[in-house]
Formats: C-alpha cells, sequence, structure tokens
C-alpha cells in the first residue's frame, strides 16, 4: 500500500478512540462488564436492534448486544448448530455462546425479526444456560394495529422481566433510561454531522470502533466517551482527502477491517446504513404527554430506521436515499451476509433505484467477519476506478 | 407481460397431470383417491391457464396463505411455491427459470422456489397475476417475495403480516389483517365477500383437518397403509384446496381405502421393515425413485410432524374470518416455523412413540435456512429417545444441489444401520 492510497496519511490519530477501542478488543470479557458483574449488577444479552434496550435499563440491568467474532474465524460449532446455510452472523454469537464467552449473562432477549435471529434465538434457549430468556413478536408493518401489537408486546416482556426481577419499572426509572439513550443518539448524530463536511475528521473506519463499542458498554459511560471524542475532533483540525464518498449499507458489520479495506484505497464511507449503525441509533424515543412512556418507546422502535424486514422497502429506500443526498455520496457499496435473505431479496429492487437517480452500487456478498481483503478488495478497486471516471 | 405460451409451466403441468392420471387408471390396483387427486390438480391448473381468457382475476398468493378468502371471492387462486415445485416435479426442467432468477439479482442464497418464481414471472411463463398476495407465515423467503413479483408483473399486492406467536392477542391481529386484505380485494376484483360462502368453506376446512386426523390414525397401522410418498398429496390438497368439496371427497375416498386396507392387514409395501418420520419435503424431481426404494427395502414415511400432523383445535363455521386466523396457527408447519419449544419439540416425541417409529430423514433443503436451523434440536430430541436421524442434504427443486445417487445411497446406509439395530 503506498501513502498515497491511503485515506489516513499524514493524519493525527484520534486518542479518545484508544478506549472504545479497548472495548470492543476485549469483548466480551471487558474490565467494564467484569466490574458490573463484581458489584452485583445484571447484563442482559439482546440479539437484535427491535428490541427496547430502554426497558431493559430501566429495570436496573446492562443491556449488550450480542455479537459473534469480529474477524475471520472457523464456525465449526455454530456450524455444527445452526447448520451451514444460516448466516454466518448467527453461527458466529451461537458459537461465542457456546463457548462460554457470554456465560456471565442473567438473561437473553429476541425478536421474531428475521429467521436468523429467531433461530439463533431458538437454539440459544435450548442449548445455553442462560437464566432469563424472552422473544417478542415483532410486526412487520407501520399500521395503528400493528404498533398496537408492538405495544401489547413490550407490555408483556415488562411484565416477564419484572416477574423475574422480583419488582416493578417504574416510570421515573425508565423517563431516565430514554433520556439517557436519548443523549446518545443526539450525540452519535453530532458525529454523523462531521461526516457530511466535505474532508470529514472521522474515518468510516473509525466511526465503526465507536459504534462497535456503543452496544458492548453502559451508555453513561459510552455517552461521557463520545462527548471528549466530540470534543477531540472540534479541535483536531483533521480532514480526510478521498477519491470519493461511499455509504454502507445491507446487514450486519462489526469488523472495522472491512471498511479500513475499502477506506485505503481512498474511498471514504462517509455514512452508512447498518443494523450495528444507523438502523440501530438514529431515532430518538419521542416523548409525549398523551400517550404512556412505554408506548413511546414502543412507538421508536418500530418506526426506527427500518431493516430490510419491514414493510413496505420503500421505508428503507427512502431513508437511504436521504441519506445518499444528504451525506452527498458518489457510490453505494452494498454488503450482505451471505443467507441473510431479506437483504438479498431487497438487493434488486434498491439497485434499481439507485441506478434511476444515478448512485452507482456495487454489491458484495460476504461472510459475517470478513476483513475484505482480496477479492472484495480488487472489486472495491475497479469500483473506486468507475466512480473515479464518472467524475472526469 | 404475457404469459409465453411456447413454454408455458402451467401448461406443461397441466398436461402432465392428464397423462399420470391416465397411467395411474390403467393399473389394475389403482388407488381411487390417486386418480382423483391428480383429476383435481388437473383441474386447478387448467383453470389458472384459462383465467384471463375467460375474464377470471387472478390472485397470485405464497405457501399457507389463506386462500380460502380467495376462494370465498370466486376468484383463481395461484399457489405460487407449487406452481415452482409442480415445474420441478412434472417436467423436471427448473433450470431456465433459476437461472432468470439469478439474472434479477437474487443471490443464490434464496431458496429456489422463490428464485425460480421471480424467473418465471420473468420470463412470462407463468400467468401474469392480477395481484400478489403474500405473508410471512413461514420464512423471509416468503415475507419478502412479494414486492419483486408486483414490480415484475406490474401489479398491485397486498402483505400479510402474521405475528409469530399464537397468543388471543396476535391471532386478534391476525384476524384484522385479513380483513383489510378482504378490503383490498375487493377494491381490485370488483367482487364482494361472499361470508355465507367462506362459512361453508371453514365448515369444510375443518372436516377436511378432521378427515387428516383421521387419515393418520390408520397410519399408525402395523404395516402402515399409506403410501411412501403419499404424505405429499395431503399437502398438496391443504396447500391448493382448502375447504374444498373436492378434497373432502379425496379425503373420504383415501380415507375408505386405508380402513379397509388396514382391516385386511395389508401395507403399502410388500414387506414393512422401516417405518420413518419425513422431517422436510424429499427433492420433488426424486419421488419416483423415493418410492421406488421406499418399495424396495420396505421402508415407508408413517408420520410428518410438520406437514400432516394438525395441532389440536377446531374452526367455528360461524366465526369464518377468526377460524382462517386461528387456522393458520393450527397448521403442522407452523410447529416448525412458531417458536421452537417444549410445544413444538413434545410433538416430535409423541410422533415418534405413538406411530412407532425406527428412524427420522430430514431432507435438509439447501435453501431453506431456518428450518435446517432446526436438524440440531430435532436430531438431540430423537436421539435422546433411541431414534436415529439421517440428514440428507438437497434441494426441493434444484437437480443440480446433490445427485440421485449420492441420495440413494446415504438412504441404503441409513437403511443398514436401521437393519443392524
Amino acid at each position: 500500500m503506498t501513502p498515497e492510497n491511503t485515506a489516513n496519511q499524514n493524519i493525527i490519530e484520534l486518542k479518545s478512540l484508544d478506549k472504545f477501542r479497548e472495548i470492543n478488543r476485549d469483548f466480551p470479557r471487558t474490565k467494564l462488564l467484569q466490574e458490573h458483574k463484581d458489584s452485583g449488577g445484571k447484563i442482559f444479552g439482546w440479539l437484535c436492534t427491535y428490541i427496547p434496550e430502554e426497558i431493559i435499563h430501566a429495570a436496573g440491568i446492562l443491556p449488550i448486544r450480542i455479537v459473534g467474532h469480529s474477524r475471520e474465524t472457523d464456525l465449526d460449532e455454530g456450524t455444527a448448530y445452526l447448520y451451514v446455510n444460516n448466516c454466518s452472523f448467527s453461527r458466529s454469537c451461537l458459537q461465542l455462546g457456546l463457548q462460554g464467552e457470554y456465560d456471565f449473562l442473567d438473561g437473553v432477549a429476541g425478536g421474531s425479526t428475521c429467521d436468523g435471529a429467531r433461530r439463533l434465538f431458538d437454539l440459544w434457549r435450548n442449548y445455553i444456560g442462560t437464566p432469563f430468556h424472552h422473544i417478542l413478536t415483532v410486526p412487520r408493518k407501520y399500521t395503528k394495529k400493528a404498533h398496537e401489537l408492538y405495544l401489547y408486546e413490550v407490555e408483556q416482556f415488562t411484565c416477564h422481566l419484572e416477574e423475574f426481577l422480583g419488582f416493578k419499572i417504574t416510570d421515573e426509572a425508565l423517563l431516565a433510561s430514554i433520556n439517557i439513550y436519548n443523549e446518545t443518539r443526539q450525540l452519535l448524530m453530532q458525529l454523523y454531522e462531521y461526516r457530511k463536511r466535505d474532508n470529514p475528521p472521522i474515518t468510516g473506519a473509525e466511526t465503526m470502533d465507536v459504534l462497535n463499542a456503543s452496544f458492548r458498554m453502559p451508555k453513561e459511560v459510552f455517552n461521557d466517551w463520545l462527548r471528549e471524542l466530540l470534543e477531540e475532533i472540534a479541535s483536531s483540525g483533521i480532514e480526510h482527502k478521498h477519491r470519493a464518498r461511499l455509504m454502507l449499507v445491507g446487514s450486519v458489520l462489526t469488523n472495522t477491517e472491512f471498511i479500513k479495506s475499502i477506506e485505503d484505497q481512498r474511498g471514504l464511507v462517509v455514512t452508512d446504513e447498518l443494523c450495528t449503525s444507523t438502523r440501530y441509533w438514529t431515532d430518538p424515543v419521542v416523548i409525549d404527554d398523551r400517550i404512556s412512556l412505554r408506548e413511546a418507546v414502543a412507538r421508536r422502535y418500530l418506526n426506527n430506521f427500518p431493516c430490510a424486514r419491514m414493510f413496505p422497502s420503500d421505508e428503507r429506500f427512502n431513508r437511504i436515499m436521504q441519506f445518499a443526498q444528504d451525506y452527498r455520496v458518489d457510490g453505494v457499496i452494498s454488503q450482505i451476509v451471505r443467507y441473510c435473505v431479506p437483504y438479498c431479496h431487497d438487493l434488486p429492487l434498491l439497485t434499481r433505484k439507485l441506478k434511476a437517480k444515478g448512485i452507482p452500487i456495487l454489491a458484495l456478498d460476504v461472510e459475517y467477519g470478513t476483513s475484505g481483503s482480496g477479492q472484495i478488495a480488487t472489486r472495491v478497486q475497479a469500483f473506486m476506478e468507475m466512480l473515479e471516471a464518472r467524475k472526469k | 407481460m404475457t404469459t409465453s405460451r411456447d413454454n408455458n409451466k402451467i401448461k406443461s403441468i397441466v398436461k402432465a397431470c392428464r397423462l399420470i392420471t391416465r397411467m395411474v387408471q390403467a393399473e389394475p390396483d389403482h388407488r381411487k383417491s390417486q386418480v382423483l387427486y391428480y383429476q383435481m390438480l388437473s383441474k386447478y391448473f387448467t383453470r389458472l391457464l384459462n383465467a384471463h381468457e375467460q375474464g377470471d382475476f387472478v390472485a397470485a398468493h405464497t405457501v399457507f396463505f389463506p386462500s380460502e378468502l380467495i376462494y370465498a371471492m370466486d376468484l383463481v387462486p395461484m399457489h405460487t411455491e407449487t406452481s415452482t415445485w409442480m415445474t420441478a416435479l412434472f417436467t423436471g426442467e427448473c433450470d431456465d427459470i433459476l437461472s432468470e432468477g439469478s439474472n434479477l439479482g437474487l443471490a443464490s442464497e434464496i431458496c429456489t422456489p422463490h428464485r425460480g418464481l421471480a424467473g418465471a414471472y420473468s420470463l412470462g411463463v407463468l400467468p401474469r397475476p392480477d395481484v400478489m398476495l403474500w405473508s410471512n407465515m413461514v420464512c423471509d423467503n416468503t415475507a419478502k417475495s412479494g414486492e419483486l413479483i408486483m414490480e415484475l408483473c406490474d401489479c398491485p399486492g397486498f402483505f400479510i403480516d402474521r405475528p409469530f406467536k399464537d397468543s388471543q392477542r396476535e391471532i386478534e391481529y391476525l384476524t384484522g389483517e385479513l380483513e383489510d386484505m378482504v378490503h383490498f380485494l375487493e377494491q381490485q376484483s370488483g367482487k364482494k365477500m361472499d361470508w355465507e360462502r367462506l362459512s361453508e368453506i371453514v365448515g369444510r376446512m375443518d372436516r377436511q383437518i378432521e378427515l387428516v386426523r383421521q387419515i393418520n390414525e390408520m397410519r399408525k397401522a402395523v404395516p402402515t397403509p399409506f403410501s411412501a410418498m403419499g404424505f405429499l398429496e395431503l399437502v398438496t390438497i391443504d396447500y391448493l384446496f382448502p375447504g374444498q368439496p373436492e378434497a373432502i371427497e379425496y379425503l373420504q375416498t383415501l380415507l375408505g381405502e386405508l380402513q379397509e386396507m388396514v382391516r385386511q392387514g395389508k401395507g403399502a409395501v410388500p414387506d414393512e421393515r422401516f417405518r420413518l418420520m419425513t422431517l422436510f419435503i424429499p427433492p420433488m424431481y426424486l419421488m419416483t425413485s423415493l418410492e421406488k426404494m421406499a418399495r424396495e427395502y420396505g421402508a415407508v414415511s408413517v408420520i410428518e410432524p410438520f406437514f400432516t400432523y394438525w395441532g389440536e383445535g377446531r374452526l367455528d363455521a360461524s366465526r369464518p374470518l377468526e377460524s382462517v386466523a386461528k387456522k393458520s396457527y393450527l397448521i403442522p408447519e407452523m410447529r416448525m416455523y412458531g417458536p421452537m419449544d417444549d410445544r413444538a419439540l413434545n410433538s416430535i416425541t409423541d410422533c415418534a412413540r405413538d406411530y412407532k417409529i425406527d428412524g427420522a430423514v430430514y431432507y435438509a433443503d439447501v435453501g431453506c435456512r431456518h428450518s435446517c436451523a432446526t436438524i440440531k434440536l430435532f436430531k438431540d430430541t430423537l436421539n435422546d429417545i433411541d431414534i436415529p436421524v439421517l440428514t440428507l442434504d438437497c434441494d426441493v427443486v434444484d437437480q443440480t444441489a446433490t445427485s440421485e445417487e449420492e441420495i440413494k445411497e446415504k438412504l441404503e446406509q441409513f437403511f443398514e444401520l436401521l437393519e443392524d439395530r
């Protein structure tokens, strides 16, 4: 790699990122989680972005996201249990669970969101001895009836949790949790605003370092760290020059090396649409005096930046188009984990819509944890050259 | 988009059904129910083939979709996945539609019935539907298949959001979804729902479920009277003819035949040696070979917990819409597609004991990820009660996934293992 090919040439590293990277490196065996357990705290794992974290948090429990190995690795055990045709994300999560890496969890919450997620929940419940399990029905529509059903599901989940804990979750606690989570969303929005600049001060890979940590640690601490990072960025004067502004869309992604391999070719990822990025954090819980706090939470989760599972798909496509416009992207890279069927079905439709707007798309079929080397790097290189040729 | 008459898949299916009907009738000891079965298929697809010429309104729908409502409105149903399966079963050729599906940008991970379906619509070898109806009853493929078909066929569509669990609250939500769909169909077709007719259909559907339960009771007999792959007839009847008079006629005829065989102590195969549980759909293109092997080895499927073993409960004809919603939770397949809890797992062990199973065969359809994810669970559950399980990698439609020889060899080895036990 020649220096001119990198996005990060002559750039001062953001020191505040080190703490996030340490969390990501050690997860799930981090010092913060260990301290939480040592002090008598409970930790729950959640399997999908449609699980209302605020409810768990308001119960005094630390919610973390269950993720797999953020690197390329053999998934023998995960495959033996979930079979080879289930997505490598589910297999990777289950493998870590089977290997005891999540044995500190006191509970697991899943949703009927996609086949991979619900089967992961099924096998987790059957083979891993986590004390509490709950699966929520998550509607696929946004209708009034769908919202009523999802609220019912959130209430059922709350009752189950209260039974397990032996106490009620108060409105005061829920409001405090909503405020903490909304602050996270607002701080992440500030971070993303920087990415709209002509030469953003933060790369896509660095942003992913922050996002990965966001669901692996207490939000209260995360918010403090993110504020420090934002302050550092504000005074850093960093500018990342690039050959093209890119948007990354598709299924789950946690390996920052994948994004780095794109950015090493000076394609700067300026925004993204992944279930570990904007689909996780974008929309706040809107508190409204006319509805209960639980309803406000339920509304937020069903209306959030939609996953490909939701109907109609245009809700997702329209948001992608808006992001592409707001962040002035030159091209879109779709990374779909193999056997992530909802996104596979969306791809032909999304491709047509992007092409109609004159936005080129590179579709990559990947395994979860891939670093983006080899064939992927070659395809990205060709895509970058095509984008550059279009600019001339 | 018009249907290409030169390569019309439905035309090929009709032709094959008529030919098979004649072949079955020509056999001296043929099963009358089997003749009825192929006549019904022929009638179903002929109606579809001629629908547009006769000014009928075609409603395409995915698997497990409540087509009782389509029948009650006198529209022509088109079961999408079955159209792909039947293409594979009767023509043995799916390469063209699968490759067109890939050309559309559908990844190879999308199951062949759905990839082939999109390809078939794109090529114009299936009748263009007037509406596309689909749901999430089963898997992500069914939940996601509708929008592309709407675009390919330039037709409107309706998606039914079916909740995952079976609480009363969720059944009510599904009932509301069905109501909305009825309004949509009324607007699109210009026809009104005939509620009286729907009640009659629901009443017959209740009878239909009861008949399948009685047929299963006969299958408990040793030797079992129903043919090795006969259960696929029961599955197809449920898919294509819910609450239809011809379904009742077929099931009553079959029940009578099985009762007579049990009375005479006759088995479906000459020398029953292995009683099998089938855990997923076998490859369609291998049906003839699998039937032949069953006779040769005396191995017969006596129960399929996720295809023929209905959940407990009745349908109430006086509450037709609620009953149609409730039915979606009684369907045998829904035991696999809903929460995989003790209820679902116990049904497998109950079946194994009640039907005196020697072994189970899991046809691991490479495109069906959510069913394959249960293999380990089912294997462990059955192994706990000393029932061996054979897993066969295959594809329900695509012949290139696994060779016939490989499947036969593995089955032979499994039968040897059962023999040694």
